[in-house]
């Protein structure tokens, strides 16, 4: 078992998002998660990021439990960022770093985590060219060898988010979460983008996905769950949910789609 | 309304620095960190600068005193209108600076003895001086004064018509300008401001309107005024005031010490 | 006035301007670090500091800066019979030179946190999945964002500084202006001569216009970002 949630919860004032989430995930998934705006599926993925703190839960990763609300021991800023990084996050509206180009966007992060390494001071010059040679490596999988040094500004929309692919990809998480990776894209741009991550896919790269894009979810996905008003209302293969949904919630939310 | 706001702040600040200044100890304070600090404008011919030095009559005498004491003077530009301030807060010991004793200094100061003779007169185009050789023919004239002068007290005085300026030499300005018919100013700045090889060669001064004193100010208590006094009476008596008077071009107005 | 005559305005003039230099750059140097600190107080989780410092912004941006030169350099022995400052030249620049940047401080904290709150909570987020720290999320992400959105307002407030400078003459600070006005009160056997307090808006052109082209300069380096 590489990743388990266990009864998620978390509220925001008087408001509760999430109301218990459980799901599991084995290496090499990938998880769609699709329910309508505000069933609390952005929330969780920032959960699991850590960019929000759930009230109660716990989640694990290949068996070492990251939280755990029962034993919410405070743990330090640089705890925090270890266990972050067992996950990469890849942003709706990509949030580059507008002032670096594209390669630095994919470097900057190594390069400062490489600096707390104990032979950094010796080895400086190995160990930038061996990560500033990944970030190649990872552009060109993305095919952006050609805009390496261009700013954000100058890329489109997909450019962008396939760099920000990239950036995430460079520190090599465990699990790679994409929270609505084409709702920021012209219709025109998200199919590169789609594509990529349906490459990624084919590597077994380990994957939660957050979309309204109803046709890659079940193209791609192995699994998909469907959120309803803080809770997992269903879950299954992508032909169940899709081909054969049981709750009606699920049928009513994929109506539009099916039809279409 | 900054004005105001201003005298206010200034009013809040004399007020708790009376509390502060009691000025015991003051020769002693002054020995202590070896300057007394003089604070000054620059004042022809009483205090001014030649070659980076401060030099005058009074910049002089300054000097001596300083070295009786056995400290040094510094001499500080200040602004003029802030020059009780300036003495409360310690960021000067004395008022040396051809200062006409009135009310309001010798009440809130420990001043010395007079130690000139100065007047208010009245400055007036050369052409029509004869003109106005007493005070009621001068009456039927626009005058201009610096604002909260001794020239203003004078003009109030003798109930003449005037347009308060910046300072004296805004009031001469005037009258140079033909904005003003007459100006009223110091015996001993006319004399060098205005006639011959000044940059007022067209106009004069007439008569004096009252005669008045310059002395020196001490912050309130303080022994210095009466050190100052003595002095005053020393440098008399072996004659290097009335040397020093000569250089300065000074000598009528020195009031003998003793 | 004769050639000589102007020679010596001149001089005194320059003098008095290199005062209203080194009472600018000391502004800046002081100003521009303490600002950034004002900025963290104020942005502060720590409520009590947070309101400290929004109090002390209202004082110091909604009181004349005359005044609190005034304070500042009479208050303590006024208050206190404490003179920290001493008399002279250098006591007068000193206490300027806190007024001024105590002052400056409090602007440019509010523009530092003006430039700070235009930079999307994306950013910080972003730096935080990718293992950054906070401090390293603010001086290798924030920092230079902030300084890009910042360069216009602060170009306004380092042209008015320039010009602010001549208030230390309240507490004699023998500045460029101050230089010029003595010509009016007499000074050398000048007097009443108002041609060089007029020229002390020359140099102020001049300095002006140098910052103004310095500070395009700036603006236009960061602009390959957006």
């Amino acid at each position: 078992m590489m990743l388990e949630v266990k009864d998620i919860r978390k509220s925001f004032g008087k408001t509760e998002i999430l109301k218990g989430i459980d799901f599991e995930m084995d290496q090499g998934e990938v998880l769609s998660i699709i329910g309508s705006s505000g069933s609390g599926k952005t929330t969780l993925l920032r959960c699991l990021n850590f960019l929000e703190t759930p009230d109660a839960g716990r989640i694990a990763v290949n068996g070492e439990t990251l939280f755990d609300g029962e034993r919410p021991e405070s743990a330090g800023a640089g705890e925090l960022r270890r266990k972050r990084l067992h996950f990469g996050l890849v942003f709706q509206n990509f949030n580059l770093f507008p002032q670096y180009t594209a390669l630095e966007n994919v470097t900057l992060a190594n390069l400062l985590l490489a600096k707390q390494q104990p032979d950094y001071k010796q080895n400086r010059r190995a160990i930038t060219e061996r990560i500033v040679a990944e970030a190649h490596e990872l552009l060109r999988q993305m095919g952006l060898s050609d805009r390496e040094s261009n700013y954000p500004h100058q890329l489109s929309g997909g450019q962008c988010q396939r760099v920000a692919i990239a950036r995430a990809l460079a520190l090599k998480p465990d699990i790679l979460c994409f929270d609505e990776p084409t709702s920021a894209l012209d219709p025109e741009l998200t199919g590169e983008v789609l594509r990529v991550i349906r490459g990624l896919a084919e590597q077994h790269m380990t994957m939660i996905i957050v979309t309204h894009e109803m046709a890659f979810a079940r193209d791609v996905s192995s699994r998909v769950i469907f959120m309803d008003n803080g809770l997992v209302c269903e879950q299954g293969t992508p032909d169940q949910i899709f081909g054969h949904p049981r709750e009606e919630r699920t049928r009513q939310f994929l109506l539009p789609f099916i039809q279409r | 309304m900054m004005k105001k706001l201003f005298s206010l702040v200034l009013a809040a600040m004399l007020l708790m620095g009376v509390c502060a200044a009691i000025a015991e100890g003051d020769l002693e304070y002054v020995q202590g960190k070896g300057t007394l600090v003089v604070g000054i404008t620059d004042f022809a011919p009483m205090d001014y600068l030649q070659d980076g030095e401060w030099i005058g009559f009074d910049a002089d005498m300054a000097k001596a005193f300083a070295a009786s004491l056995g400290v040094k003077a510094e001499f500080v530009e200040i602004d003029w209108d802030n020059k009780l301030l300036e003495l409360a807060n310690k960021s000067i010991d004395c008022i040396w600076n051809g200062m006409t004793l009135r009310p309001e200094i010798t009440d809130a100061t420990a001043c010395s003895k007079p130690y000139a003779n100065n007047a208010q007169v009245i400055v007036v185009p050369k052409a029509v001086a004869d003109q106005y050789q007493t005070a009621e023919a001068a009456a039927k004239l626009q005058f201009a004064v610096e604002a909260g002068s001794a020239g203003q007290d004078q003009a109030e005085a003798y109930g003449f018509s005037y347009t308060p300026v910046n300072a004296q030499t805004d009031a001469v300005m005037e009258v140079k300008a033909g904005s003003s018919d007459a100006a009223i100013i110091d015996a001993l700045m006319a004399a060098a401001m205005v006639g011959e090889g000044t940059s007022y060669e067209d106009l004069t001064y007439t008569i004096g309107l009252n005669s008045e004193e310059y002395g020196v100010a001490f912050r309130a208590g303080s022994e210095l005024a009466e050190k100052l006094n003595e002095f005053f009476a020393a440098s008399w008596k072996d004659g290097t005031m009335q040397a020093c008077a000569e250089t300065y071009g000074v000598s009528a107005a020195i009031i003998p010490q003793e | 006035m004769t050639a000589e005559q102007w020679s010596i305005v001149f001089n005194a003039l320059n003098i008095g301007f290199v005062q209203t230099l080194r009472l600018f750059f000391a502004t800046l140097i002081g100003a521009i670090p303490l600002g950034l600190l004002i900025m963290f107080g104020r942005r502060s989780r720590f409520r009590p500091l947070s309101w400290l410092v929004q109090g002390l912004t209202w004082i110091i941006r909604g009181s004349p800066l005359m005044i609190q030169l005034l304070i500042i350099y009479y208050g303590p022995g006024l208050a206190f019979d404490w003179h920290p400052w001493g008399g002279g030249e250098a006591g007068r620049f000193s206490a300027a030179a806190a007024a001024f940047i105590i002052n400056y401080a409090f602007y440019f904290a509010e523009i530092y946190r003006g430039g700070i709150a235009s930079i999307p909570q994306g950013q910080e987020e972003a730096g935080l999945v990718l293992g950054m720290t906070r401090t390293q999320i603010f001086f290798r992400v924030k920092l230079l964002q902030m300084v890009k959105a910042i360069v216009p307002p602060m170009s306004n407030e380092v042209i008015t500084l320039v010009k602010d400078t001549s208030l230390s003459r309240i507490i004699a600070l023998q500045e460029v202006i101050w230089a010029g006005q003595k010509f009016l009160k007499g000074s050398n056997g000048i007097a009443a001569n108002i041609l060089p307090l007029l020229c002390t808006a020359v140099y102020y052109l001049v300095f002006n216009g140098l910052l103004t082209l310095l500070l395009g300069r700036l603006e236009k380096r960061l602009s390959y970002f957006k």
